[in-house]
């Protein structure tokens, strides 16, 4: 069988044109035998997307903020959080918050401990102990992340006697941007120009929002002793606001109590 | 990458291996030419240095095995090629080793390929276990069954 199977192999053999189509197409891929290598484009295109792909779908990720935490005293702050509680941005509103954005290292970190670093570093707890007034407004969407971070802050600040944390969307925080102020400045200034509409928002930019909340004491009462019946106006339009204004007239109740005994 | 020469030089020594190669794993012209073109490409751009003329034979013959393996899995070119087609390309061949090479491509893949490793090229089966990467016992099974399913097919008389 050994010889018979050896003959019966040795019967088939290459064609001459099989070798010559071989050498002309090994001539055409290596460019004349002078190319060392042939790169495969059709690999190295997917890899590329691919790795373009998880770059851009990465950092879009990671880097889009999902919701904000706007925090006032002077220094006014907003915090960018991403989807995965991480702080990605730090933008101060003011001199004095730039100063505190540049002082503090708390980009990358967690919202909750990025919130308390702020509120133990030398100028807030300074402020603070001088019973200065912390407003904490979270901006996002309606969602989870939004109510979670919301009630986190509300356990933060519930040593602090004069921080208050409030809600608003992140539609409203288009306008408060372009007036250049942080959202709790914002909301305060909106306050304020009911009650004064010369008041522009240049002035109470580096105004601390103790001082703001004074500002808009004294332009009630001095509104209640114009007529009854615009306080009345103000007092009903109080009455439909939001935690934030209840929480302004909660303050302002107790500044005015103190400022009667001084 | 080696010189048209060298490359030439390896087509005129190993075609002839090739092309067994690619009749005994059911090829057909367009696959076996496909194989030719894919087997000398690699070794035209590849750096790999020969002991000597056994082990470039060895090389042709594993790169050859892998390639053709490799183009009977891919998804876009199963081509099945029907027996009498394959018996056709060796245009002169005799009544007799006609039938023997029919046989022969009738086992399934693994016997065939034992079969001209052992028989037409000589290997022992210690060799045809390195160059398959299979144990060495396991071919010694493959030669002895697969002489066994010859011997049915070809009547048993003269072939041992």
């Amino acid at each position: 069988m050994n010889d018979k199977l050896k003959e019966t192999f040795h019967w088939i053999r290459a064609d001459e044109v099989l070798k010559n189509n071989t050498r002309v197409f090994l001539a055409r891929k290596t460019k004349g035998y002078t190319k060392a290598h042939t790169i495969n484009y059709k690999y190295f295109v997917s890899a590329a997307a691919c790795l373009i792909f998880l770059l851009f779908g990465g950092h879009w990720l990671y880097f889009t903020p999902t919701a904000q935490i706007s925090i006032d005293i002077n220094p006014s702050l907003e915090l960018g959080v991403n989807r995965f509680d991480r702080v990605i941005s730090v933008t101060g509103y003011n001199d004095d918050g730039l100063d505190l954005a540049d002082a503090l290292d708390i980009k990358f970190t967690g919202y909750t401990e990025a919130v308390n670093q702020i509120l133990e570093s030398e100028t807030v707890a300074a402020l603070l102990s001088d019973d200065e007034l912390v407003t904490i407004t979270v901006i996002g969407k309606d969602g989870a992340q939004s109510s979670k971070i919301l009630s986190d802050m509300k356990s933060c600040t519930e040593h602090h006697q004069n921080a208050h944390c409030y809600f608003a969307h992140s539609d409203e925080v288009a306008e408060a941007h372009e007036t250049g102020l942080s959202y709790g400045k914002y909301k305060a200034l909106l306050k304020i120009q009911e009650l004064d509409p010369s008041v522009t928002s240049d002035e109470i930019r580096d105004m601390t929002m103790k001082e703001i909340q004074d500002l808009i004491d004294s332009l009630l009462s001095g509104n209640k002793n114009e007529t009854q019946q615009n306080t009345e106006d103000v007092q009903e339009h109080h009455d439909k606001g939001h935690g934030y204004r209840h929480g302004m007239n909660e303050k302002k109740n107790n500044i005015s109590t103190q400022s009667k005994y001084h | 990458m080696r010189s048209e020469q060298e490359v030439n030089r390896a087509i005129e020594r190993y075609s002839d291996t090739i092309q067994r190669l690619c009749i005994i794993h059911l090829k057909n012209r367009a696959d076996t030419e496909d194989i030719f073109q894919t087997v000398f490409l690699k070794y035209a751009l590849s750096s790999v240095l020969f002991e000597n003329d056994e082990h470039e034979k060895a090389w042709f013959i594993r790169v050859t095995i892998n390639a053709c393996k490799d183009l009977l899995k891919s998804f876009f070119r199963t081509r099945m090629v029907s027996l009498e087609e394959i018996l056709e390309q060796p245009a002169a061949l005799p009544p007799d080793n006609r039938d023997i090479l029919e046989a022969v491509l009738s086992l399934p893949q693994k016997y065939r390929e034992v079969i001209y490793l052992h028989y037409y090229e000589g290997y022992t089966a210690p060799e045809i276990s390195s160059i398959l990467g299979k144990n060495v016992n396991t071919i010694y099974t493959l030669l002895t069954r697969s002489r066994q399913m010859l011997r049915e097919k070809l009547g048993g008389d003269g072939y041992e």
